[in-house]
């Protein structure tokens, strides 16, 4: 109900701003991006999905566009800066798969989902307003490219990408080097901090690796770690993946589980994904803006 | 004793109505009827973990967490599995029994994971503490210092902070394991375990980052799951010899897994 609205009212408005716009010509709007976008990508964009507009009028006409793993206020100040107003985020915006607009179950303990009064969300709305941008959550039917350029962008990060082993899995035959040694080049090459925690062998042998950005399952951890020398992930379950790789590591296999940080896997892709953009959408520029690593521990 | 005598006078002393029906707290690996000889508490079931209670003399093994690696110690996808046939094999050979103990715990007043959360990183108060979180006011300090002091008190090497360590902070809202509490308003920091990083029910590290962005002196700690309800299993052990006087009873902790 909510959402049929919604589309009526970005129909009205896409109307009225064409009126405005010079004859023959549609104005770039947000929407108008967006369904090139859903037509280049195809599939079903269903309005119950993760997918969609999250803020801003759709209506606006877009200057530029950025994609982000995740529109963080810090991002969406590097957006305004760089003259864009349209974002693409892989992940939410307002704290949480419901995106601020309902309570969703999952994640950590306590009630889903933000209260409209909160200050931070408050103030992140007006930053949007006061600054005419839109933002779009693109994750699902992003990922689902055949191409999946969440794993070749981030080869692409860490210097692997001719490394691949086939073309439809995430492995990478990189040269040998100790677990220790990749694991520091993953740091220095995504610019880690304490985000980055590694398990397993250090002195293991690395040859073969298994890109998966985003979170891992155990069925995906009990089938593949097996089969090569380092994993790098974004994110785990420490109860499930992460001892599984510290039993291995008991039984003395010589392998490696590095875990990255959800977000900061997921930067390489969408940069990927502004490059994808400069083909589809012409008329404006597409930059990518990294949310980067968000941890940190003292060092004393 | 035998291990099924142990566990009946675990129900009958932790003083809240115990869930038969929880899938959590059952036996895990090994025969409920052997006799025990001596009892490691734990708060992971891992296999280097096993190795120094069974060089210890235990046989008894009881876990807040979980040994088959998925919270219902699923092995339906496992019987395959090399690992688990040699750490299941292992736990056969050496005769190890395993039982945990994790709903029943939460319920339980106090919380002994709460209680020894709060202790091992120097908050102070936190005793008689239950599961549900409530904010623990501390002198006032920064989040850079309180960072500091826990690593200092804690030992755990692997923990991640967001936020501006210069912010000035003095409410703290925790919640051990995977039950990170949601930012309030009222709270300046969250200590929790682990919490899934983006896209769940409330996205700390998310909120937190806008917060420091806008200048609000809000931040998280993220201390690790297994070490940040661990403390709770030394109690634990303490609780249990005041029920079970006569079988050795130690606290074995599970290893930080993280370089």
């Amino acid at each position: 109900m909510e959402l049929s609205r919604r589309r009526f009212a970005l129909v009205a408005g896409s109307a009225s701003v064409t009126q405005l716009g010079l004859a023959g010509a549609e104005p770039l709007t947000a929407e108008v991006v967006v369904r090139r976008v859903q037509a280049e990508l195809g599939g079903d964009w269903a309005a119950a999905g993760a997918d969609g507009f999250k803020a801003g009028d759709p209506a606006t006409v877009v200057k530029g566009i950025a994609t982000t793993s995740m529109a963080t206020l810090d991002v969406l100040k590097q957006v305004a800066k760089a003259n864009a107003n349209l974002v693409l985020t892989y992940e939410p915006t307002f704290y949480g798969r419901g995106d601020g607009r309902a309570a969703a179950p999952g994640g950590g303990r306590g009630p889903g989902g933000v209260s409209a009064d909160d200050p931070v969300f408050k103030a992140k709305n007006e930053f949007i307003e006061k600054n005419g941008l839109v933002v779009f959550r693109l994750r699902d039917h992003w990922q689902a490219r055949k191409d999946n350029d969440m794993v070749t962008g981030l080869a692409a990060a860490l210097g692997w990408s001719a490394h691949r082993v086939k073309t439809d899995d995430a492995l990478y035959d990189i040269s040998p080097a100790t677990a220790q040694a990749t694991v520091d080049l993953i740091r220095t090459k995504l610019n880690l901090r304490a985000g980055l925690r590694a398990v397993g062998d250090r002195k293991a042998t690395v040859r073969r690796v298994l890109l998966h950005p985003g979170a891992m399952t155990p069925a995906t951890m009990w089938q593949r770690y097996s089969t090569v020398d380092l994993i790098v992930a974004g994110e785990v379950r420490e109860w499930e993946n992460t001892f599984y790789a510290a039993d291995i590591f008991t039984a003395g296999d010589k392998r490696a589980l590095v875990t990255v940080g959800r977000v900061v896997s997921e930067d390489p892709g969408m940069r990927a994904c502004a490059d994808w953009l400069k083909t589809v959408v012409k008329e404006v520029p597409a930059t990518w803006i990294g949310a980067g690593d968000p941890y940190w521990r003292p060092t004393a | 004793m035998t291990a099924r005598e142990v566990i009946e006078l675990i129900k009958k002393n932790g003083g809240v109505p115990f869930n038969e029906r929880s899938y959590r707290d059952t036996f895990k690996a090994g025969n409920p009827d052997d006799t025990v000889k001596g009892i490691a508490t734990t708060m992971m079931v891992t296999w280097d973990m096993l190795k120094r209670a069974h060089a210890a003399g235990l046989n008894l093994v009881i876990s807040h967490e979980d040994t088959w690696w998925n919270d219902r110690d699923d092995v339906k996808d496992l019987t395959d599995n090399p690992l688990y046939k040699l750490k299941n094999e292992w736990i056969a050979k050496n005769g190890m029994i395993i039982w945990r103990d994790h709903d029943h715990m939460h319920a339980m007043k106090p919380d002994f994971t709460v209680v020894g959360s709060l202790r091992s990183i120097g908050i102070k108060g936190g005793e008689n503490d239950t599961m549900a979180p409530r904010i623990h006011t501390i002198p006032e300090t920064t989040l850079g210092e309180l960072a500091a002091q826990v690593k200092r008190v804690s030992g755990i090497r692997a923990f991640r902070c967001v936020g501006d360590p210069k912010a000035r902070v003095s409410k703290i809202l925790l919640g051990p394991g995977y039950a990170t509490p949601r930012m309030t308003a009222e709270a300046d920091v969250v200590i929790g375990g682990e919490q899934q990083e983006a896209d769940g029910g409330f996205d700390n590290v998310e909120y937190v980052r806008d917060a420091a962005s806008l200048g609000m002196p809000k931040g998280v700690i993220m201390l690790g799951h297994v070490v940040s309800e661990q403390p709770g299993m030394e109690d634990y052990a303490k609780w249990m010899r005041t029920f079970i006087p006569d079988i050795p009873i130690q606290f074995v902790p599970a290893e930080e897994p993280f370089w």
